[in-house]
């Protein structure tokens, strides 16, 4: 069987969403624990945003990141369409099936938690990559903590940020232990652990990354 | 008991459909739901009106003949029930129930409550069984299987192919069921020589006939009549992934 052809069907086109997810996810942890080196004052915050973005990798890994992050998008989107065509007349009324069902407001809200979460990266990036580059005390070397505080002290900007890390966290909710569903790995001894795994990791990164623009605005 | 009825009517496959309201009356508790729609159908008939056109077969929900939504829920409001079974006591007098057919591209809607779920035969017929030498009957103890893997073929096997997940499910996909079968062989020793192929026949044809993705949502689990657990559609995605990196 064609490798392409089997992750175009309805179940390959899911393992390509989970991996991509599952990837980003690591991304995101990766991105948190980093970020959090804030906490610590601008020597550290500094000296690691200096030894990732003078290191050679981390071009091919933002390419990386970005092929990913379309591919996710690119089969998610395949995949709720294809859902939309195959209901062409909808019910007058429908209702939630409830226990066994996995069905949250995470699950139901992945298009547009998905669509916020591109907006808001856009931005993201545009406000502190793409930010004033202000000189540090040593040489070569972005202050990017100060533009970091600078930013977060703005109200708006900060609610703005808290409001999408709940998003975030609603779209991890459901997408991490689905991934894993969608993988063929929830088997029957691992499906608590995984739903509470999912729920876990997507509250810490959620409030992890929540947790930022709140001190540096009170606190920095 | 009186209860009132919203009922989508709709007189052919091209037709537009909508809801009509009837209200049934001296609905004895015991009646099942089903027969309550008979009643209000002899009503229909004795009127000169068309009657209300669903399926049903053996009434005893083992068949999986007969599914309608019922107030927004495949089979009504008990689990693991069949509409068949769903009985009037489980209403109050007066009450207003909604009754639909099932929804889904793949299950072109016949008439009224009845659509052509034959997308599922085509699904089986895709790779739904196992290939055996007919002749006389094999001895019963020719091939040993435990009594765990057994029991475990056997409660997906107790699918009955009534649609409900599909209609369930946001994307109306036949996920539930397909991956049902493909546990059901993939556990069983007769299963094993056509596994790789089993499973990508299976799935190219539920993705041909138009059903949707699975979102791992679970809507289905909770609407089956028969309890079909989402651990078979993580089965079914496993089983997909052997077939991807088989030898073959």
């Amino acid at each position: 069987m064609k490798a392409l052809k089997a992750l175009s069907t309805s179940v390959g086109s899911k393992y390509l969403v989970a991996l991509t997810g599952l990837s980003l996810v690591g991304f995101l942890t990766a991105h948190l624990a980093g970020n959090l080196l804030i906490l610590l004052g601008p020597e550290k915050f500094n000296g690691y945003g200096h030894a990732l973005i003078s290191n050679p990798l981390v071009i091919p890994a933002e390419l990386g990141l970005i092929g990913l992050l379309l591919l996710h998008i690119f089969k998610a989107l395949r995949h709720v369409l294809l859902g939309r065509t195959a209901r062409p007349q909808a019910y007058t009324r429908k209702v939630w099936a409830g226990a066994p069902s996995r069905k949250s407001w995470g699950s139901t809200t992945m298009l547009v938690s998905g669509i916020i979460l591109l907006v808001f990266l856009v931005s993201h990036i545009a406000t502190l990559k793409f930010g004033a580059d202000y000189p540090s005390a040593e040489p070569g070397v972005r202050d990017l903590y100060r533009l970091v505080v600078e930013v977060f002290h703005s109200p708006g900007i900060v609610a703005f940020y808290v409001v999408a890390m709940v998003v975030i966290g609603l779209h991890l909710r459901h997408g991490i232990s689905s991934a894993f569903q969608s993988l063929g790995l929830m088997t029957p001894g691992w499906t608590a652990s995984i739903l509470a795994i999912g729920l876990w990791l997507s509250v810490i990164l959620a409030g992890g990354f929540a947790l930022i623009p709140v001190w540096v605005y009170l606190f920095l | 008991m009186k209860v009132h009825l919203k009922v989508w009517r709709q007189t052919g496959p091209d037709a537009t459909g909508r809801l009509v309201d009837y209200t049934a009356e001296n609905i004895a508790p015991d009646m099942s739901f089903l027969e309550m729609l008979d009643s209000v159908n002899e009503t229909l008939i004795a009127r000169g009106e068309d009657p209300i056109a669903f399926d049903s077969d053996c009434r005893e929900g083992i068949c999986g003949t007969c599914g309608v939504m019922v107030d927004g829920r495949p089979h009504g409001p008990d689990s693991c029930t069949t509409v068949c079974q769903l009985h009037m006591r489980r209403y109050n007098d007066g009450d207003t129930i909604v009754i639909e057919p099932w929804q889904a591209l793949a299950f072109p809607l016949i008439k009224d409550l009845v659509v052509d779920r034959g997308a599922f035969d085509t699904i089986i017929q895709a790779g739904g069984y196992t290939s055996v030498n007919t002749g006389g009957a094999p001895d019963a103890n020719a091939i040993l299987i435990p009594k765990t893997v057994a029991d475990e073929a056997m409660d997906a096997a107790v699918c009955i192919g009534c649609g409900a997940c599909v209609a369930a499910c946001k994307n109306a996909s036949a996920a539930l069921f397909t991956s049902a079968k493909i546990t059901q062989l993939s556990l069983l020793p007769q299963g094993q020589a056509e596994a790789s192929t089993r499973v990508v026949e299976m799935v190219d044809a539920m993705d041909a006939a138009g059903f949707g993705g699975c979102s791992n949502e679970g809507e289905c689990e909770a609407v089956c009549p028969k309890g079909i657990s989402l651990k078979h559609i993580a089965t079914m995605n496993r089983e997909y992934r052997k077939a991807m990196f088989a030898n073959r």
